[in-house]
């Protein structure tokens, strides 16, 4: 299968005053078309700083990451973006949804900084709700749904650029767990579209179903489990 | 991608009312100015041009002031030393003028008498509603017999056939009987000469029964092609400069009207310029200031845009649309309220309302000036901002 995301001995580091915090620290990894992968680690180990940087929010201070065989590391701002908008759907655990915005709006916005054309853009982004099971509330706002609404509206909107990584940071950190394990089962779906998935999660049960689990501490990679 | 910055910077705007209308004051003054200023300067300008038109270019008046050491050698011949002073003058007419009471039976009028030669009304281009004015031969023989302003002849006769009725004109309480011989169609004023709230008796009448002096008001000097008014205008008035002193005489021709007019306006135009000034650069501070307030507040959607792949230039043209918008209503309420004032001023001024297309145009095209330049830099600021800082920002 092919390598999708390659990380070639990358680090991240912080300089907090005179001190140098090292987020993440000389990790190489390489992740597959199609895998379906959790992160673990306790809280402060570098896990969403890792996420970040897959994602191209976020660049390494040191190493290089290759996104389908493409290096990020001579890529200004507005070609990260445009990556971003093709390649990668993040979710968050807070939702971060534009709250003004109904649900289909929300859904369109990624849509909005594609070539998707105008009239594309309300089918596509009306195809990605029913998927997560939400066409009956389109015309809602964040504040009129649930949290596991929202999670699935913010999937929704991860996925309506068709892209082919889907980086979820927490996403059930929100949620109860019965909510939890209904978005979990979403993921799922997208793993058998074809969609490679990363998932940082705290619950060992979730991150245990992945088909491969990436623990990391203190920004070390500590064990990587197929 | 426009369209959709344009609804963007309207949820926004419609998010913040207050704040945002406090915000614009500064370019709803300044562009009401720059409209009010334009406009009303159009407006007189129209006003002048049509005035002096109708003034009749090739007129001036010549008053010496009656406290003139030398006001005693005015008298009704000394025209023709003033014609001589020019090949460019046609003629000269003496005039003399004063307030008097008009009556007819119960009706009183107060009004202008002018003494005026029979030449006076072709010189003048007057017309005539009804009658006509007085022959050479009844000025010369001193004829009670008076031409009434439209006005005036309305006043005392309602149902009209002025012409051929007795009018009494007081000077002080004594009164004499005046046959009116003619009404003078409506017409504008030229310089302080009211036509309609007037009337009219030959010269030689107005001496023996209004003046105890034998000199003039003034004398209107007619030039033989209105090319040649400023120059006629300035030959006289280097000549009594020099011949009496120029505190002693007025001189009006449709130039030194034109002049007056024109620095009153600019004047007005000046003042509200600067207001305009100042109100534009603190509107454009006060954009500035609710733009940057407008991307902090935002600062988690920008976060969030920029995760969902906005890239930076499209985040500065969401702001900058933002600004535009902003500005643009700003300036849609300025010119409203700019229309409003201007009318208000001609109004109260009596001259004619033009609309200034040119200064709505200006004006809109400014204040989007200013929403781009003072919108920029809190563009370019949300545009840098880092993507996790802004998406962790709470
Ligand atoms: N902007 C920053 N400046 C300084 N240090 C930072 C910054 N962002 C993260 N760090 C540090 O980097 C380390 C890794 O942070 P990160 O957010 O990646 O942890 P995490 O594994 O996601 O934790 P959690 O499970 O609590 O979300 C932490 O020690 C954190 O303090
Ligand atoms: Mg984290």
């Amino acid at each position: 299968m092919d390598t999708i995301i390659k990380i070639d001995r990358a680090s991240r580091f912080y300089n907090v005053g005179d001190i140098t915090v090292k987020a993440l620290e000389n990790i190489s990894l390489e992740i597959k078309k199609g895998e379906f992968t959790s992160i673990m680690g306790p809280s402060g180990s570098g896990k969403s700083t890792l996420m970040n940087l897959i994602g191209c929010l976020d660049s390494p201070s040191d190493g290089n990451i290759y996104i389908d065989g493409q290096p990020t590391f001579n890529m200004d701002e507005e070609d990260l973006a445009y990556l971003r908008n093709n390649k990668v759907g993040f979710i968050f655990q807070q939702f971060n949804l534009l709250s003004k915005l109904t649900a289909l709006e929300n859904v369109i916005t990624p849509l909005l900084y594609s070539d998707v054309k105008k009239k594309d853009r309300v089918i596509l982004a009306k195809e990605a709700l029913r998927k997560v099971g939400l066409e009956d509330r389109m015309y809602h706002r964040p504040n009129e749904m649930s949290g596991g609404q929202k999670q699935r509206v913010a999937i929704a909107r991860a996925i309506v650029t068709n892209p082919s990584i889907i980086l979820a940071d927490e996403p059930t950190g929100a949620l109860d767990s019965k909510t939890g394990k209904q978005i979990m089962e979403v993921f799922w779906h997208l793993h058998e579209e074809g969609r490679t998935i990363i998932v940082v999660t705290h619950d060992i049960e979730l991150g245990n179903q992945c088909l491969r689990q990436i623990h990391i501490k203190d920004g070390h990679l500590v064990e990587d489990k197929k | 991608m426009i369209i959709e910055n344009t609804k963007l910077a309207f949820k926004a705007m419609i998010g913040s009312k207050l704040r945002t209308l406090l915000s614009l004051l500064g370019i709803v003054i300044g562009v009401a100015s720059v409209v009010t200023i334009l406009t009303l300067g159009q407006s007189i300008q129209t006003n002048i041009t049509k005035s002096i038109s109708s003034a009749g270019p090739d007129l001036i008046t010549f008053s010496p002031r009656s406290y003139s050491k030398s006001i005693s050698m005015f008298t009704e011949k000394y025209a023709s030393n003033i014609k001589a002073l020019s090949p460019d003058i046609e003629t000269v007419m003496a005039i003399d003028q004063g307030n008097s009471t008009i009556r007819v039976g119960q009706q009183n009028d107060s009004t202008t008498v002018y003494g005026v030669p029979s030449d006076y009304s072709n010189n003048l281009a007057m017309t005539f509603s009804s009658g006509e004015f007085f022959n050479l031969t009844q000025s010369i023989t001193s004829r009670q017999v008076v031409v009434l302003g439209s006005n005036v002849a309305t006043g005392l006769f309602p149902t009209g056939n002025a012409v051929g009725q007795n009018v009494m004109l007081y000077r002080g309480t004594q009164g004499k009987p005046y046959k009116v011989v003619g009404v003078v169609e409506d017409k504008d004023a030229i310089f302080s000469l009211n036509f309609n709230y007037s009337v009219f008796i030959p010269y030689s009448t107005y001496q023996s029964r209004f003046s105890k002096s034998s000199y003039v008001h003034s004398y209107i000097i007619k030039v033989t092609d209105q090319n040649n008014t400023l120059g006629v205008s300035n030959t006289v008035e280097n000549y009594f400069n020099t011949k009496i002193g120029k505190d002693y005489f007025r001189i009006i021709s449709p130039t030194t009207v034109a002049k007056m007019a024109t620095s009153v306006t600019s004047t007005l135009s000046s003042f509200l310029a600067a207001i305009a000034a100042i109100s534009l650069l603190v509107g454009g501070i006060g954009i500035m200031n609710i733009m940057l307030v407008s991307v902090s507040e935002r600062t988690k959607e920008i976060g969030i845009r920029k995760a969902l792949g906005a890239a930076p230039s499209v985040i500065r043209g969401q702001f900058i649309c933002e600004s535009l918008v902003i500005t643009l209503i700003g300036g849609l309420i300025g010119v409203a309220i700019g229309l409003i004032a201007s009318y208000a001023f001609s109004v109260s001024m009596g001259t004619t309302f033009v609309i200034s297309t040119f200064s709505i145009i200006l004006s809109m095209g400014f204040s989007m000036l200013i929403g781009l330049f003072f919108g920029w830099y809190p563009a370019l600021k949300a545009s840098k901002l880092d993507p996790i800082e802004a998406l962790n920002y709470e």
